[in-house]
């Protein structure tokens, strides 16, 4: 590793300036393909058109009511499945007669796609914000729950019944021992939870139709405005990186007293 | 203490489970003041701009409905939004309301919608094949791949009685389904030898050097009635004044866009990303209020005839 480091100072470079370089790169070739007729520019606009459309759409209040509908969504989705999947992490994790009972019937609800519950949420809900919040909140809860869980497993046994000896009661144990050990478990499963709710809150409003950023996706594609869809996606793909980032920057700061974030010390 | 746990896990999984979208509004028609609040499932479209201009002209508002119109994607969650009062009055093809009818869904027709201009080659619906394509006439579309939004629907029927008429056998062709948006990339790539397709796409696919080989609106019936609002039949037995008061103003706006096709086109950038050179150039149906029960007739034995209904439209409990 420091060899391979050595030997190549200047392959390495800088990795901001390499990441602009890749992006500078990635836009040259949407650039160019369509302009060379590698791809028709009817389906695939050249980069100077999305971002011309994405201009004229930054201008347009339907744009901003429409990122808002999208924001709220994922929010308000992404903070109903964190509340229901720690309150019930937490009482499934402590409790070992739960954990056997529920774990059969989690695992096979987990793994059920969120977007095959869309005849369900058409039905109970038709094309409003209460679909995209179903299809959210479903896909989103099973993150947090399942590493809840497993943060609750983590808890070492010697410091649980130390606390118990020392008579600590049922709220001090949660609150001191259970807690601060499902807190990073916690965190991972909120970030997951964040990127996996934004993907729903788009497909929500995209095949159902639902208020947001995919429905005006799927309303330039009946337009045939091509560009103005493109900006659109692009559009969403920003919003995935800033979550992301919000999410990393945020673990980092709350976490900062834990070891994983902390780097380990020798004891 | 492990009992009392075990007391709070029932309550705080019962809870959190119901608390996953449990925050949507089941819409309604409440009437305070003596507005009506009136939801509508339409499809962002084209044949839909009477609605959006009518709402805008206060057509509405002056008979004490507050309209939202909710432009979800696809036909298909339109009818069971109406039936579940989600939306108090929809927005649909007449095939489908036919075909919903023979399945005895509760629903009837309040209005007209949309209707073809009557005129082959200025249509707002067409099949279209690529500049160099072989097929000249409908009957040469035997033996094709032709792209239509929905399988055993409106675009089939029409597309075969195109066929029938010029002499093909309509059964020998090959339907493929996918979304209009997808059809002018289809045509272009050779995915599909022809594609039934409506405005806007007709006229991208046109600008794009498609031709134009059956106004099949036109071969259908005479001025067919394409499209109808609709509501429940519940919605008709609990409160017919506010249908009364609904299909009057739709009527108005109907009336009003068809002569004003100006406004049209402007709406149009209220609701649809329609770029404003395509929204001048495209070819506008026409609105009239009145359904055209003839063609609805044909149009449900053309149904017939191709097998769509699982038995046969009563059209006198669907039509108003």
């Amino acid at each position: 590793m420091t060899t391979a480091r050595r030997a190549d100072p200047a392959r390495a470079g800088n990795p901001a300036l390499l990441g602009v370089a890749g992006l500078a790169g990635l836009l040259l070739v949407i650039e160019l393909a369509p302009r060379l007729g590698l791809v028709d520019e009817r389906h695939l606009p050249p980069a100077s058109r999305i971002a011309a459309a994405l201009a004229r759409e930054a201008v347009s209040s339907a744009f901003w009511v429409a990122l808002s509908d999208t924001l709220i969504a994922w929010a308000l989705g992404l903070a109903i499945a964190v509340g229901a999947g720690v309150l019930a992490g937490l009482v499934i994790g402590s409790v070992p007669v739960l954990r056997a009972l529920t774990a059969s019937t989690v695992e096979f609800l987990r793994p059920i796609p969120s977007v095959a519950l869309i005849p369900l949420a058409v039905l109970l809900y038709g094309s409003s914000i209460g679909s995209t919040l179903l299809l959210v909140c479903y896909a989103a809860f099973w993150q947090v729950l399942v590493q809840v869980l497993y943060g609750v497993a983590d808890v070492d046994p010697v410091a649980f019944e130390t606390a118990r000896s020392f008579r600590f009661s049922v709220w001090a144990r949660i609150r001191h021992v259970l807690w601060p050990t499902a807190l990073p478990y916690v965190f991972t499963g909120v970030r997951l939870a964040a990127s996996v709710a934004l993907i729903l809150a788009i497909t929500a409003e995209l095949v159902i139709g639902s208020p947001g950023l995919g429905n005006q996706i799927a309303v330039a594609q009946a337009s045939a405005a091509v560009p103005t869809m493109y900006a659109l996606v692009v559009v969403t793909g920003l919003l995935g990186v800033l979550i992301n980032l919000l999410a990393r920057t945020g673990e980092r700061r709350l976490l900062a007293w834990h070891q994983s974030v902390r780097g380990e010390v020798a004891l | 203490m492990r009992r009392l746990l075990a007391g709070l896990t029932a309550a705080v999984l019962a809870g959190s489970l119901a608390a996953c979208g449990s925050s949507a509004d089941s819409g309604g028609e409440s009437a305070d003041g003596g507005v009506d609040k009136v939801k509508v499932g339409v499809i962002p479209i084209v044949d839909v701009a009477p609605i959006y201009l009518g709402q805008q002209k206060g057509f509405f508002s002056r008979r004490n409905i507050e309209l939202t119109l909710e432009a979800g994607q696809g036909g298909a969650a339109i009818v069971p939004g109406v039936v579940q009062n989600q939306t108090q009055f929809g927005f649909s093809n007449v095939t489908s309301l036919m075909i919903a009818q023979t399945k005895n869904v509760p629903i009837k027709v309040v209005a007209a919608g949309v209707a073809s201009t009557g005129e082959a080659g200025k249509d707002f619906g067409a099949v279209v094949v690529k500049a160099d394509s072989p097929v000249k006439t409908a009957k040469d579309l035997v033996g094709k791949k032709v792209s239509v939004n929905t399988l055993k629907n409106i675009g089939d029927t029409v597309t075969r009685e195109s066929v029938r008429k010029d002499g093909g056998d309509p059964a020998a062709l090959n339907f493929v389904e996918m979304p209009f948006p997808n059809m002018p990339a289809a045509l272009a790539d050779g995915q599909v030898d022809a594609a039934w397709v409506v405005e806007p796409q007709l006229s991208t696919i046109k600008a794009a050097g498609g031709r134009e080989v059956a106004s099949t609106y036109v071969d259908a019936a005479p001025n067919l009635t394409v499209a109808a609002y609709f509501t429940s039949q519940k919605l008709i037995a609990d409160d017919p004044g506010l249908v009364k008061r609904f299909t009057e103003a739709v009527n108005e706006s109907l009336a009003y866009a068809d002569s004003h096709p100006d406004e049209v086109r402007a709406i149009l950038s209220s609701y649809t990303k329609i770029d404003e050179k395509l929204r001048a150039s495209l070819v506008l149906p026409k609105w009239p209020t009145q359904i055209n029960e003839t063609s609805v007739r044909t149009l449900a034995e053309l149904g017939a005839k191709d097998g769509i209904f699982t038995g046969t439209p009563d059209l006198e409990k669907l039509l108003p």
